[in-house]
């Protein structure tokens, strides 16, 4: 037994067996999700804790459906007057719902009931003395690093670790649990100038500890770019090819997945209609899922409906080759589940363009804008317009010459995916995603007049 | 009535009976939870009932329940925090949670380890919203009509409305929050909240109307008016955006409708004048306590104590009754908002703005209701004070960052004015500034102070809270404007 967790995964499978053995026995098919997680988490600065938290969560999540209607309802109580309260709200809610004929459960055949089960979990050292000791440890550097730099202070040094358990049934008789294993570590650093301060983190997220990212790293990134964002200012209003750096890259992948979505796209409210078999993306892009790499952050054996993802090409050559469908989008699209009831696994974007590290990426760039923080803006799925704050550097013949803030960049995500020159090698992994940095030929940046 | 004896016994009933135990019980937990010497040390009790229903296109699409309750059990040792949490809130699991406490802070066993805590004091009584259940399950079917009669309204609207999705969700919290000094608070918070999102088509081209309502009520506290005026707000904000035309590029001078876009003064000021930022010295308002930082005529308040706001609570999540809190009074940085462990800190008092979003999070100072006060001008003449600028009446949330104090809004509806008149709507325009320097550069001040309709919420590290806020109209000379015109 985990120090974080207090039920097994056999508890989890019971109480959402019971639910559905309920809910079978009032003639309504079912499926019952229990989720229970384990965190500690320990936030250090100057020497001194800050807050040290334990928690435990646990939810049983119920859908039932009954002639053609479904009905949801959790509980965070697994006793059984709790389960037997959640059976009743959910046959109630199926009272009132209007039946869907592309809603029920998927065909059993369907089902993993058995399969590859990806490594989730790893044996790590997780208990408050061990967390407290890496906070102290980054603290400690962020100490020395920032005594090196009158510019520099320190901000909170944390380290968090999680364990959880989920188990799945449905009246089809699939029953299967699995247990995961999550570990953190970030810190914080600030700079401050005549002109200002800025603030800047650098993080770690791993399903072992021995795959974090060495504190001395973290806390020399964290203050690196703490201090490249001083004196930032913004520059004038103009057109101009702009290089979004790995974390900020991942979110244009973000979007243009979220527009492959099944749910976007029943609802029409994706900015790529109808695309499988289109290109949507300049012709040297792939994106690849791989719902089964060992120890992936957003790998999974089944979805919540109980069905396997593939590995697969979503992009190839710039062409969609494959949606992300649940069972339900996937019948109100005329075609089967794809396993992603809860959205991707993990994603790869590569190009077969020539991309390189990141000084050969800002010579490609050459003049023009580089983001590396958004601050806040929107994509509009429906339409696709791309609108965000930023934060980067101003780059001329590949070479920085100012950090920026204060500006808005804008687009049309069509446009943009068809508009990307290369992708570096300089890749990064965020949850699901990984990608290198981005290279766009042309964007608008509003600036000063 | 709620709060005071009267909140206590509902608690009895919902937090403690199932629990089975009482308070002395929870005096107990709490003498071992301050042993060891602490500062400050509570528990908070919580039950958490939620019922949603979702109509699409006129039908039924979806509905909802959900249930949670535990204890979070705090302790702090000057600035050290130690946090655990359990749903389950019976005695031998509130004592695992308490030891799991003194685990992490370290403490050792001296002190009053083991002796019980009288809990002798509960604060007065409050009227700023009822006692009252929302999540009956009997009501359904009232539920289902009123959505109803919200997509028959917003078809009436115009015929250009192709698509209406109706959303209501009622929550019903119970907490008790017991502290060492031996204080024993309970408060039941009713919440229901409205929410509208409606298409309209025209020649092609799509566009998206939204619009909420939310109140610490039940179905009966919703008036026929106020339900028209959100059903026709989302209609014409969709109405107006099919016609929107790119925003423009650069900096210009912005007004800003009364109501939501008040938001500008929860993320440009109420943020940075939050007592755990002054505390580490993160925000960028340090030390500027009793200086001018915005134009005169500018004053900005926090008020946890209004009626009808949904940031309204008749005690924070600490026990303190909300305060009255000037943050800015006519330009000067005046006061800033505390929780019980950062006003201990900083020799202050709490201002009542203790909050968290549950049992299983720390409370931290957050806003209330955050509003800039009324001026003089007639918000005709600020619009009629523009050459060429933004008008700007709604924005989909906004952000900032509390270190620099810039900030970020995007519009989802807004106009481009021009000779001091509204010239065409315009789409996804991004309002971007420092907030230091935005309040310097306001120059007019309306009369039409008025708040948000009951759907603003404010994130704080990971933790979502409702909140409320609200400004008259205001012209604000020079602000950089982000849109897709080149």
């Amino acid at each position: 037994m985990s120090a974080l967790l207090t039920q097994d995964e056999a508890d989890l499978r019971d109480a959402a067996t019971r639910a559905v053995e309920i809910a079978a026995r009032r003639g309504a098919s079912a499926r019952a999700s229990a989720h229970h997680e384990g965190i500690a988490r320990i936030a250090v600065r100057h020497g001194e804790v800050e807050t040290a938290e334990r928690s435990g969560t646990q939810v049983l999540g119920l859908t039932v459906f009954h002639q053609g209607r479904r009905g949801v309802a959790s509980t965070a109580s697994f006793d059984p007057a709790a389960i037997e309260r959640l059976v009743d709200e959910a046959m109630m809610i199926a009272q009132h719902v209007q039946p869907d004929p592309d809603g029920g459960l998927p065909p059993a055949h369907s089902l993993a009931y058995t399969g590859i089960s990806p490594l989730l979990y790893a044996e790590s050292p997780r208990d408050p003395d061990t967390l407290l000791t890496a906070a102290m440890l980054a603290d400690r550097i962020a100490s020395e690093v920032a005594g090196a730099d009158p510019r520099l202070r320190v901000g909170e040094s944390v380290a968090v670790a999680t364990e959880g358990l989920w188990a799945l049934a449905t009246s089809d008789g699939f029953c299967r649990s699995i247990r995961r294993s999550n570990d953190g570590r970030w810190s914080v650093m600030l700079a401050q100038d005549g002109g200002g301060s800025t603030s800047a983190f650098c993080q770690s997220q791993e399903r072992s500890v021995d795959a974090l990212a060495l504190p001395e790293q973290l806390v020399r990134t964290a203050a690196d770019r703490a201090r490249a964002a001083l004196g930032a200012r913004a520059i004038a209003s103009r057109r101009c090819p702009v290089l979004f750096a790995p974390r900020t890259a991942m979110s244009l992948v973000s979007d243009l997945a979220g527009a492959l979505t099944g749910i976007a796209q029943f609802r029409g409210m994706t900015f790529l209609r109808a695309p499988l078999g289109q290109r949507v993306a300049a012709s040297h892009l792939n994106l690849t899922e791989d719902p089964f790499e060992p120890l992936g952050l957003a790998s999974g054996p089944f979805d919540s409906e109980g069905i396997a993802g593939s590995a697969r090409p979503i992009l190839r050559d710039g062409v969609v080759e494959g949606l992300f469908l649940s069972s339900v989008s996937g019948r109100k699209l005329g075609m089967a589940s794809t396993g992603n009831a809860d959205g991707f696994y993990n994603l790869r974007l590569t190009s077969s363009a020539p991309g390189g590290d990141w000084p050969a990426m800002l010579r490609m760039l050459g003049t023009g804008l580089v983001v590396t923080e958004f601050q806040g803006g929107k994509t509009d799925p429906a339409s696709g317009n791309w609108t965000q704050a930023i934060k980067g550097l101003w780059v001329e013949g590949g070479e920085v010459v100012h950090p920026v803030t204060d500006v808005t960049l804008a687009g049309q995500m069509p446009a943009m995916l068809n508009g990307i020159r290369a992708v570096g090698d300089d890749v990064e992994r965020q949850g699901a995603l990984r990608t290198g940095s981005i290279l766009i030929d042309e964007m608008q940046v509003g600036g000063k007049a | 009535m709620n709060g005071g004896a009267l909140a206590l016994v509902r608690a009895r009933t919902v937090l403690l009976g199932p629990a089975g135990h009482d308070e002395a019980a929870i005096g107990r937990a709490l003498g071992e939870l301050a042993g060891g010497g602490a500062d400050l040390a509570d528990l908070y009790f919580e039950t958490t009932a939620m019922r949603s229903w979702r109509l699409e296109g006129g039908r039924v699409t979806q509905g909802g329940f959900s249930m949670r309750q535990g204890v979070g059990a705090r302790a702090a040792h000057g600035g050290q925090v130690s946090f655990a949490h359990s749903a389950d809130m019976r005695e031998g699991a509130l004592l695992d949670t308490v030891r799991a406490v003194r685990t992490l802070a370290r403490h050792g066993d001296a002190g009053r380890y083991g002796q019980g805590i009288a809990l002798t004091r509960t604060p007065a009584g409050h009227h700023l919203y009822p006692a009252i259940e929302t999540v009956a399950v009997e009501d359904a079917a009232a539920w289902i009509a009123l959505l109803t009669r919200i997509d028959e309204l917003a078809r009436m609207q115009d015929g250009r409305i192709v698509q209406v999705d109706a959303n209501v969700r009622a929550t019903d919290t119970t907490i008790l929050v017991a502290e060492a000094d031996g204080l024993l608070a309970g408060d039941v918070r009713p919440m229901t909240i409205l929410s509208l999102v409606v298409i309209a088509e025209q020649d092609g081209r799509r566009a998206r109307g939204q619009a909420g309502l939310g109140r610490r009520t039940g179905l009966g506290g919703f008036d026929a008016a106020s339900v028209d005026r959100m059903v026709a707000a989302a209609a014409n904000m969709a109405l107006n955006n099919l016609d929107a035309i790119p925003a423009p590029v650069g900096q210009m001078p912005v007004v800003l409708g009364p109501g939501y876009p008040g938001v500008l003064f929860h993320e440009a000021v109420g943020h940075g004048l939050e007592g755990d930022h002054h505390r580490k010295h993160l925000s960028a308002f340090d030390g500027k306590v009793g200086e001018r930082i915005a134009a005169p005529g500018v004053t900005v308040i926090d008020d946890g104590g209004l009626s009808g706001r949904l940031g309204s609570l008749g005690i924070d999540d600490e026990g303190t009754p909300p305060d009255r809190t000037v943050l800015v009074e006519d330009g000067v940085l005046t006061g800033l908002m505390q929780d019980r462990l950062n006003a201990g800190l900083m020799n202050a008092r709490s201002t009542g703005n203790g909050r968290r979003q549950s049992y299983a999070h720390l409370p931290m100072p957050r806003m209330t209701n955050t509003f800039l006060a009324n001026g003089t001008a007639d918000p005709a003449d600020i619009i009629a004070s523009i050459d060429r600028g933004i008008y700007a009446t709604e924005f989909d949330g906004g952000q900032v960052d509390i270190v620099t104090g810039r900030f970020n809004f995007t519009t989802i509806e807004a106009w481009l004015v021009e000779k001091g008149r509204l010239v065409a709507p315009v789409r996804g325009a991004t309002l971007i500034g420092v907030g230091h320097e935005a309040l310097r550069h306001i120059s007019m001040i309306g009369n039409d102070l008025a708040f948000d309709t009951g759907m603003a919420t404010c994130g704080k590290q990971g933790q979502s809270l409702h909140v409320s806020v609200g400004q008259p109209t205001l012209r604000i000379d020079r602000m950089m404007v982000g849109g897709q015109a080149g």
